[in-house]
């Protein structure tokens, strides 16, 4: 090692110093915005308030007892006359019965009061009633305190003074001890009991959102994972024409396939033996119908028509299985109210009715997916055959077509929320971004074998591209307007016809979108490939990332708006966040996997699914058990304070008892948070260590 | 026969990774790819069954040309043709019979896979598979738990799941010791003899592809150094294919 020259130590050093100072100045500036100031907590008055809400906090109301009361009474002479004697006590009896010496005096004089025959260990007052009837309490002396106790022996003796009342001399008052005595074993308070109520309900609050949350984040997770995304690509022609046509199967999809969903479900809520039948059939089917190719060593390529075939039949069966799968959970709700089965049945219930909101959607995903595979079958000679010209020509026409597409839906979306407006100006942008390399590398410096591309050049010239289709978009679509005034685009129906009626906004970005779309498309041609894994990865992982940054809290609030108070609500912005965030936990185990297995598989001749079924799950199924307990041990933290926002739970209790000023109940329920809590701790630190 | 036509491949950063190859390689050979590390031995196997995608030229096998088939043809194509490899690739938390019986994916309805159903039958082929590499009684242990030599072996038995033609071998026992080797050159070559596999095999030593090949393809920088018999390579030819300073070593 050589020594740096004395000149480079000493400006080192001066760049420490700067920087301790910068460091300094930052902290310092930190305390006074935080508003620290050392003198507020040594206010006398605060002291007490906090240290007596601090002792009723930790003295929570977990149980309550119940007493019975022992009384005794004796009389007491005010003033003593000449040669008084106290009579006799009989102590023959078994009642408690009480002895004050002496028998008479004046105020203020300490007398002893001793009782015989109470329970044992309870604790007693001192009452002193005069003719006036009323109850004085005589504090003991020696240690100021109301109550003092009864012993083993069921014995006491403590000494009070003669209270001073005007104008009593002479009378006979009455002295009475009141003895409290437990009675039976301390049971728990009904704070308690409402406690573990709402504990309840925040448990399965958690495990709810997390069980919910499973089976989304596990597939967004796969769209999320870079390895697995990056080498997908398709064919540029195919993608444009799979965007083109997904209007059109959507909306086949969601007038016509739903129909035939609704009916199927009809069917299936109607009768149980023929649905169940009915359903085996068209799996069956589909399953006959999905190719299954025999051993021979010659290709066996199915033929067109019957390709087509496939994939309507295939189309048709999954909307009626679904139909009818719903229609069964629908039935079965209806089968029963009462006990486990009650539970059971408006669970199934309730799926069922899910099926049913959300026919026309999946029907329209399906309509929309099987007319793209449809188009893209039948185009995929024409497009391999294609002269470089044609292709072009073809590509920019497509590219119109689905720039359109793609643009007109973001412009829906914008329509929606003031800044939604941005997301068209931000995918004109990701649009535009190809135009400028496809330019360069076309007409100016084509790509040579061998020859490294240029990539900071590229990139530059993707991110001019980016900026000038969003600047242009943004102008042109007015989103200032938007963002400063948070004015919706103007609604005014530009186009309507065939159940359609879109804005003048709309139609203006689709002819954005057209503009883009045609140019880039055109230049690309329609040979070219599209990296769509990437596309894909991105969008999941940036819409992952907005979401996760959005605390279950604040989401709670936006839910109990749609959903009124209660755990529901709690429910919804708890799933919601752990998609988010398991779905990126997720990702990142997927990430982390050994590659080799999918290399192995598809080089067998393995599809898709089936290489992620044998290579990636074996592998990854571990973690995921890992990191959905540890949600589940987060989701319980979180539910317990979701209330708060009015989000259900114990949470919700909590409040109330502390703006109540009911500390020693709140104490209770911060009690049991903390069992919880602890406990889901270790457990979820168990399993994990077991799994990784 | 395969028919490799002016194969090229330039990777996406625009290294050329293979520089216009052309071989024609008759059923039943067993031909050794030897090269220095860096040569575009793996690059030309997995060009084959295209893991990588090839820039320029054709690949007939059989009269099939593999470069245009479609996805569904490829998923065909490669179900005749085994594959093992250097890591040899297999899911280590997986049982062994999983792993063999994944070798049997391609044949099997995709909607079955989804449900983890194999027809019935698929079981006696692994363990019929199993049986032929010699390990029957690790079906049931996990893959992580064999050796390097019968995770190998593992991997040869998932090939023959497929019933292939023809076995893709990226220097399969790179990472195994000198016996081990020659146990799963073995088996190489008994496939060789007996189902009447072509076999393309990349190797490190000079002297494996000596004991078991028909016949030697030397890659030198993506190109085609020697393609000729094991015995034809003398001394001058070595120093050639591996630059003059290297020395040739026995593996025994
Ligand atoms: N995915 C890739 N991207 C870029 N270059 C690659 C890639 N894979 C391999 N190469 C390069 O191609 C050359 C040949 O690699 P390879 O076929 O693995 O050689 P071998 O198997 O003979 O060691 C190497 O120089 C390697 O760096
Ligand atoms: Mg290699």
């Amino acid at each position: 090692m050589n020594t740096p020259p004395p000149s480079r130590t000493l400006l080192w050093r001066l760049v420490l110093v700067v920087l301790a100072a910068v460091v300094l100045v930052i902290f310092s500036y930190g305390w006074t915005v935080t508003d620290i100031d050392l003198a507020v907590p040594q206010e006398a008055q605060r002291q007490e308030n906090v240290g007596n809400a601090l002792r009723e906090l930790l003295s929570p109301n977990v149980f309550s007892q119940e007493y019975e009361v022992k009384t005794a009474t004796t009389s007491f002479l005010i003033n003593c006359p000449e040669g008084f004697t106290a009579p006799e006590a009989s102590p023959a009896t078994d009642q408690p019965y009480i002895v004050v010496e002496p028998g008479c005096g004046t105020a203020n004089e300490p007398v002893t009061v001793r009782g015989f025959n109470f329970a044992a260990n309870g604790l007693a007052r001192v009452n002193w009633i005069a003719l006036d009837g009323e109850r004085r309490i005589r504090q003991v002396i020696g240690t100021g305190e109301d109550n003092f106790s009864i012993n083993a022996e069921g014995s006491f003796s403590v000494q009070v003074e003669v209270p001073r009342i005007r104008g009593t001399t002479g009378e006979t008052h009455t002295v009475e001890v009141q003895g409290r005595f437990p009675l039976g074993l301390p049971t728990l308070s009904a704070t308690t009991g409402l406690v573990l109520e709402k504990m309840v309900e925040t448990i399965f609050l958690a495990l709810i959102a997390t069980a919910v949350s499973i089976l989304p984040s596990a597939i967004l997770s796969f769209f999320a994972a870079q390895n697995l995304m990056r080498p997908v690509r398709t064919s540029l022609g195919g993608l444009l024409l799979t965007v083109a046509l997904f209007p059109v199967g959507w909306w086949i999809g969601s007038t016509l396939l739903t129909q035939l969903g609704m009916l199927a479900l009809n069917i299936g809520r109607g009768n149980f033996s023929g649905s169940a039948a009915a359903t085996l059939f068209v799996f069956v089917g589909m399953v006959a119908t999905t190719r299954k190719l025999g051993t021979s060593s010659t290709l066996e390529t199915v033929s067109q028509p019957r390709a087509l075939l496939n994939a309507v039949l295939i189309a048709l069966g999954s909307v009626v299985l679904i139909g009818l799968v719903g229609g069964l959970g629908l039935l079965f709700g209806s089968l029963f109210t009462e006990g486990i089965p009650g539970y059971l049945s408006a669970f199934i219930g309730s799926l069922g009715g899910m099926v049913e909101l959300v026919m026309p959607l999946i029907a329209g995903v399906i309509g929309a997916f099987t007319l793209s595979s449809i188009g893209t079958t039948l185009t995929r000679d024409v497009f391999k055959r294609l002269s470089a010209t044609t292709s072009h020509l073809l590509g920019g026409v497509l590219g119109a077509l689905a720039g359109a597409v793609v643009l007109g839906a973001t412009a829906v979306i914008g329509m929606s929320a003031a800044w939604m407006g941005l997301l068209t100006p931000f995918v004109a942008g990701g649009l535009a971004s190809v135009i400028l390399p496809q330019l360069y590398q076309r007409f100016i410096n084509p790509p040579q074998p061998g020859v490294m591309p240029n990539r900071p050049l590229l990139t530059l010239l993707n991110w001019i591209g980016t900026v000038i289709g969003f600047v242009a978009t943004f102008l042109l679509l007015n989103v200032r307007q938007a963002l400063v005034e948070g004015t919706l685009p103007d609604p005014v129906i530009g186009f309507a016809g065939m159940g359609i009626s879109l804005p003048v906004y709309v139609l203006q970005a689709m002819l954005i979108g057209a503009v883009i779309g045609a140019v880039a498309g055109a230049l690309a041609g329609t040979r070219g490939n599209f990296p769509i894994g990437t596309v894909l990865y991105s969008t999941t992982r940036t819409v992952l990332n907005a979401l996760r940054s959005i605390e279950p809290l604040i989401m709670g609030l936006v839910f109990v708006i749609w959903v009124g108070i209660g755990p529901f609500a709690g429910v919804l912005a708890l799933t919601l966040h752990s998609i988010a965030s398991l779905g990126k936990l997720y990702s990142e185990q997927i990430e982390s996997i050994d590659t080799g297995p999918i290399e192995a598989l598809q080089s067998t001749g393995a599809n898709r699914l089936q290489t992620i079924m044998y290579a990636v799950v074996p592998q990854i199924i571990p973690p995921y058990i890992a990191f959905t307990m540890y949600r589940w041990d987060i989701n319980v933290r979180m539910s317990t304070i979701i209330g708060f926002v009015g989000g259900g739970g114990i949470g919700f209790l909590l409040q109330q008892q502390i703006n109540l000023l009911r500390y020693r109940d709140a104490g209770v329920a911060v009690l049991a948070i903390a069992i919880v809590v602890s406990i889901l701790d270790y457990a979820s630190a168990a399993i994990r260590e077991r799994y990784t | 026969m395969l028919i490799i036509e002016n194969l090229t491949k330039i990777y996406d950063n625009g290294f050329k990774a293979l520089d216009n190859i052309s071989l024609e390689i008759p059923d039943g050979q067993f031909v050794s790819i030897i090269g220095l590390s860096g040569s575009g031995k793996s690059t030309l196997l997995r060009c084959i069954n295209r893991l990588v995608e090839p820039t320029k030229g054709r690949i007939i096998w059989n009269g099939l040309d593999i470069t245009a088939a479609t996805d569904d043809e490829l998923r065909q194509i490669r179900r005749r043709i085994g594959m093992i490899f250097q890591q040899f690739n297999l899911v280590k938390r997986s049982s062994v019979l999983t792993n063999v019986m994944a070798g049997r994916l391609g044949y099997i309805n995709p909607i079955f896979s989804l449900f983890n159903y194999f027809p019935p039958g698929e079981k006696q082929r692994a363990m019929a598979a199993l049986q032929r590499v010699g390990i029957p009684e690790k079906a049931m242990n996990r893959a992580s738990a064999l050796s390097g030599g019968q995770q190998q072996r593992v991997g040869i038995a998932r090939t023959l799941m497929q019933d292939p033609e023809m076995l893709l071998a990226d220097e399969p026992v790179a990472s195994l010791d000198p016996a081990t080797s020659h146990s799963v050159m073995k088996y190489l070559e008994l496939l060789n003899n007996e189902d009447g596999l072509t076999v393309l095999c990349s190797l490190h030593f000079l002297s494996l592809a000596r004991a078991y090949s028909d016949r030697v393809i030397a890659l030198k920088d993506g190109k085609l150094e020697f393609d000729g018999l094991p015995k034809d390579i003398d001394n001058e030819r070595f120093k050639m294919i591996y630059g003059e300073d290297a020395v040739e070593v026995e593996i025994h």
